[in-house]
């Protein structure tokens, strides 16, 4: 009893000594992440937080920013923009964060812009594609994913180096990212002299491609530009290649790492557009190092996805440095200043004046997939191009 | 006939066909619920994917095989439905407007159910497949098809040939058809109603699961899957009329025709709003439905 | 409880609920929450005369809202009309739609009206994606500017007031229609159709004249929601959001005025308030949609409070259940 009454006092004392406020840890850094951990954009959402943490816990092993351990406050907006937009609020009156981040859905992104804009409130959008979000007089939104138009563009002109004058199909699904790709495909389709031979679209809620992929085949394209929605893209691919589709004319214009596994062993030789992916030249020992301690985590190399939220936390980190303060008319200079490099593969992040990132994508192609979840992909395209280089807000309203 | 005219038109026979069959079998399952208990089950949906998701965790994480899976996914999906009658189903059988609250009731299930998705499977991918079932590939003419297909079309077709005799010939099959017509009469006739109930939805939980781990055999699937069968299989619950398996059957089929059809001859938005004009017509004419006596 | 009683408990809850918002100021997330509830609350009472008083469930009724949405948007965006002259013409654009999807109910009754909305609203969904020259489609329409009152743009609290006053307009209205002989004979319509015509109630213009009213109800939410949240897109006005709102007056209590506004007050900020819990608030929503519907069948309000005037209510409810058997 004497034992257990000398432990006692002896734990009391440390707790004491523990919340001695000469001892206390400096104020977190607050920043809001509205992301969607429910709805239809749960993995995505769950994705990114869990990039996010990894850099968090490494920014702030290393010492945090300005001493100050760096937060971020992470609010479910249930892939839902009334939702998004009550987070916001939270997170700006009672949490007085600094700045907000975290959408990877279009729709909930720019639902938070209008608040952002109107509350002069630093946004970085870590992977939300959609062009508006840096439409000309844009301030305080800025967009680290490169726009959905512009992949588009990207894409004729991997196809145009690939084999000059080729005719092509494209199959994607009616949802605003895809149909903005397209156009910018179709834009600069003509410009690099490629032939549009089919052009399927599938209403949301489609379940087979088995006839339009037949006709895909009656049209003889060189290529085909496969993007489905959700889980229908593979069956998409899947039916292209049944019918005789050879897997080096399939492109996708987007891939991430459970993208490729569902693609699977049979895709082996097909292209996709990405932004990080494990198969990268440049990827920098950083990089590596990211990508395997997230598959020791998470059972799955980690994707571009989850590399734009393991960045966001790089780029506050910069920023707030740069700013010298917690404030956020600061923050937002430093922002459409900031002048740095991925940490995880050394591409240049810049803002324009409206906040759109100079732009990037590459390309690779499938060389082998391991079901036991590890895949191998070469590099064989890369491009970099300024956000305006085409039309980007007439094409996409 | 060039060769890629007959792809076309062997593409369409057959996509229809096994898309017709699947959709057929699920509108079954949610038709007998409905027109045995008067139970409109708003969470067949999740069902319907749930199916497949545990078939899934099973051929991934244990390394059974696809036919394995489905036969223990089958097995249990009767057992889920034995308890959510036991335990919640039941309780409304006499209630007088029962199909507003089971409508409540079966919302209040589809939410609990998406809930548990959105932790587990949600967050893991955001698409799911199965690994073949058959291997191989048969050609018709021209056309390959993988033996997978073949075998979804042949198991739906006989389902759906054994739900149709069970209900004609069946002495359970007769006495849920007497309950569909007329309650009080077949109770009267010694018809213990209370489990023909119990019958009629485990029979339609597993008729839909069925329905579901067909349609993951054959492609790949995500959870939005869950709203868009739900709402198709009541479209063709309505139309085809409730508590008829023929109608499903000729009504799925129609559907699965026209969608894999259409983009052939126009764009697929303009065949979503036919598919809506006629679900209104019929029910502005025959709201009892196509096939119902 | 006598008349005198009620009509000063009912003045002083008047009064508080415009003080509200003031108090709240603090606390933006909340007082979010307060208008979110009270936008809620006026689809509540539209859907409440509709699927309560005379028996019909629209699920097409969010469609209607989405329509004087995007109606008022295109008015107050491109014709430069103020907010104020925007909302009563695009809901009554929609009341009238409303009445024209409303027609099929002349053939329908219970269960197949509610399939034949399903099937509208699915069609209006795909209206709103795919005619993006008013809807700008998917993506939605974001920056939707709040209205302007005398001069200054509607802001913090002002607004909540605004949207308190609405509510109370669309309690207090809907009380007044159901005290008037238009509100008896939804009722008798409701009850039993054929009688209701045999004892000379138009029974087509009334279901007409039901129809016109509630759409404007759903229009009225839909423009507010529009203006409060600043965002809207399909997915805001789709069977999900039809279901909803239907379910919080099957939840609160059909057929009772009181009905709807309890289940408001229960249903409408859940979402919001189990933000922190994200992995549990689709769960505890479905239990408490399931529990309610085994331990209280009409609604919580009809179960709960057996005050005379309810017990006619539940009483109704057991003709209502009449009705629906005819199916």
């Amino acid at each position: 009893m004497k034992r257990f009454k000398s432990l006692f006092v002896a734990v009391v004392a440390a707790s004491l000594v523990g919340s001695n406020p000469a001892a206390a840890q400096p104020q977190p850094i607050k920043i809001g992440f509205i992301a969607e951990l429910t709805g239809p954009w749960t993995f995505f959402g769950n994705a990114c937080v869990q990039g996010l943490k990894m850099a968090t816990d490494e920014i702030n092993a290393a010492g945090g920013v300005l001493n100050r351990p760096l937060e971020f406050v992470i609010s479910d907006s249930q892939t839902n923009p009334a939702q998004a937009l009550a987070a916001a609020r939270n997170l700006d009156v009672n949490e007085k964060v600094v700045a907000i981040s975290g959408p990877t859905s279009s729709d909930v992104a720019l639902a938070l812009y209008g608040y952002a804009e109107q509350q002069k409130l630093p946004f970085l959008v870590p992977a939300a594609a959609f062009p508006l979000l840096t439409k000309p007089g844009t301030r305080y939104t800025f967009r680290l994913e490169p726009d959905a138009v512009g992949w588009g563009y990207a894409l004729a002109k991997f196809v145009e180096q690939r084999k000059p004058g080729a005719k092509i199909a494209v199959i994607y699904s009616d949802a605003a990212l895809m149909r903005a790709i397209v156009a910018g495909l179709k834009y600069q389709a003509p410009l690099s002299k490629l032939n549009i031979v089919s052009e399927i679209m599938f209403p949301a809620g489609s379940s087979d491609a088995t006839v339009q992929a037949a006709q895909v085949k009656a049209a003889n394209a060189d290529f085909v530009i496969v993007s489905g929605a959700g889980a229908f893209d593979n069956i998409i691919t899947n039916q292209l290649l049944d019918l005789g589709v050879a897997p080096n004319q399939i492109i996708h214009p987007f891939g991430t790492a459970t993208q490729v596994f569902g693609w699977g062993p049979r895709s082996v030789g097909s292209f996709y557009g990405s932004f990080f992916d494990l198969g990268l030249d440049t990827v920098t020992p950083a990089g590596k190092a990211f990508i395997a301690r997230y598959h020791a985590a998470h059972g799955r190399p980690a994707g571009y996805g989850e590399n734009f939220c393991y960045v966001t936390a790089h780029v506050f980190k910069e920023a707030l440095a740069k700013a010298g303060g917690v404030d956020r008319e600061k923050l937002r200079q430093a922002l459409s200043q900031v002048k740095m490099k991925e940490p995880t593969s050394d591409v240049p992040i810049e803002f324009d004046k409206n906040g759109a990132r100079k732009e990037y994508i590459y390309f690779l192609q499938m060389q082998s997939v391991d079901s036991k979840k590890d895949y191998r992909s070469k590099q064989v395209f890369y491009t970099e191009w300024d956000p305006e280089v085409i039309p980007v807000y007439q094409l996409v309203k | 006939m060039s060769d890629a005219t007959i792809l076309v038109l062997v593409s369409m026979l057959i996509t229809g066909v096994l898309l017709g069959l699947v959709f057929a079998l699920v509108a079954a399952g949610v038709s007998i619920m409905y027109g045995c208990i008067w139970l409109p089950n708003a969470s067949n949906g999740q069902v319907f994917v749930l199916a497949g998701l545990l078939a899934w965790s099973l051929t991934n994480s244990l390394g059974w095989s696809v036919l394995a899976a489905s036969l223990a996914v089958l097995a249990a999906g009767g057992v889920m439905a034995w308890m959510l009658e036991f335990t919640l189903i039941r309780r409304l059988y006499e209630a007088p407007n029962r199909n507003i609250d089971y409508f409540v009731m079966t919302l209040g299930l589809t939410q609990i159910i998406s809930g548990v998705f959105s932790v587990t499977y949600a967050r893991y991918n955001d698409q799911y497949e199965l690994p073949k079932t058959i291997e191989g590939v048969t050609f018709l003419g021209p056309m390959p098809i993988t033996n997978t297909r073949l075998f979804v079309i042949a198991v739906a077709a006989l389902a759906i040939a054994a739900l149709f005799a069970g209900l004609r010939y069946h002495q359970m099959g007769r006495a849920l058809r007497a309950v569909f017509q007329n309650r009080d009469a077949a109770a009267l006739r010694g018809v213990d109603v209370k489990s023909v109930y119990r019958f009629a939805f485990i029979l339609g939980t597993v008729v839909t699961m069925l329905g579901g781990l067909l349609y993951a055999m054959a492609y790949s699937f995500d959870l939005t899957l869950a709203w868009t069968m739900s709402v198709t299989a009541f479209a063709i619950m309505i139309v085809g009329g409730p508590g008829s398996i023929f109608g499903a059957l000729v009504v799925g089929l129609v559907f699965g025709l026209t969608q894999a059809g259409v983009s052939v001859v126009a764009s697929p938005t303009m065949a979503t709003f036919a598919y809506l004009g006629a679900m209104l017509l019929i029910l502005l004419i025959k709201p009892s439905g196509v096939f119902n006596r | 409880m006598t008349k005198a009683h009620s009509n000063i408990l009912g003045g002083i809850v008047c009064c508080s609920l415009v003080a509200l918002p003031f108090a709240l100021q603090s606390n933006k997330f909340l007082a979010f929450i307060l208008g979110m509830v009270l936008i809620n609350m006026i689809w509540a009472c539209g859907m409440n005369v509709l699927y309560g008083f005379v028996g019909l469930m629209p699920l097409m009724y969010a469609g209607i809202a989405g329509i004087a949405a995007y109606g008022m948007i295109h008015l107050t965006r491109a014709e430069g009309w103020s907010f104020w002259v925007a909302m009563p013409v695009a809901s009554l654009c929609a009341a009238i739609v409303g009445v024209l999807l409303g027609l099929p109910s002349l053939r329908l009754k219970g269960f197949y009206f509610t399939l034949c909305s399903l099937v509208i609203q699915t069609a209006m969904t795909l209206v709103f994606s795919y005619f993006p020259k008013y809807t700008n489609g998917d993506t939605g329409i974001n920056q939707i500017s709040p209205p302007t009152l005398n001069g200054k743009e509607l802001n913090g609290a002002m607004f909540e007031v605004v949207l308190v006053l609405f509510a109370l307009a669309a309690v207090g209205s809907v009380a007044f229609i159901m005290s008037r002989p238009l509100g008896k004979r939804f009722i008798a319509v409701r009850e039993d159709e054929v009688l209701a015509e045999a004892v000379g109630i138009d029974v087509v213009r009334t279901k007409v004249l039901a129809f016109f009213l509630v759409s404007l109800y759903a229009g009225v939410g839909g423009c507010l929601y529009a203006v409060y949240v600043g965002f809207v897109s399909p997915r805001a006005f789709d069977i999900l959001s039809s279901l909803a709102i239907w379910l919080i007056v099957a939840f609160g209590g059909r057929g009772s005025i009181a009905g709807p506004i309890v289940g408001t007050l229960v249903l409408a900020p859940l979402p919001y308030l189990l933000q922190e819990v994200p992995w549990a608030k689709d769960i505890i929503l479905g239990v408490l949609i399931v529990g309610v519907i085994l331990w209280f069948p009409g609604g919580i309000y009809g179960s709960l409070f057996k005050g005379r005037g309810v017990r006619a209510a539940v009483r109704k409810g057991d003709a209502d259940r009449m009705v629906d058997q005819r199916v």
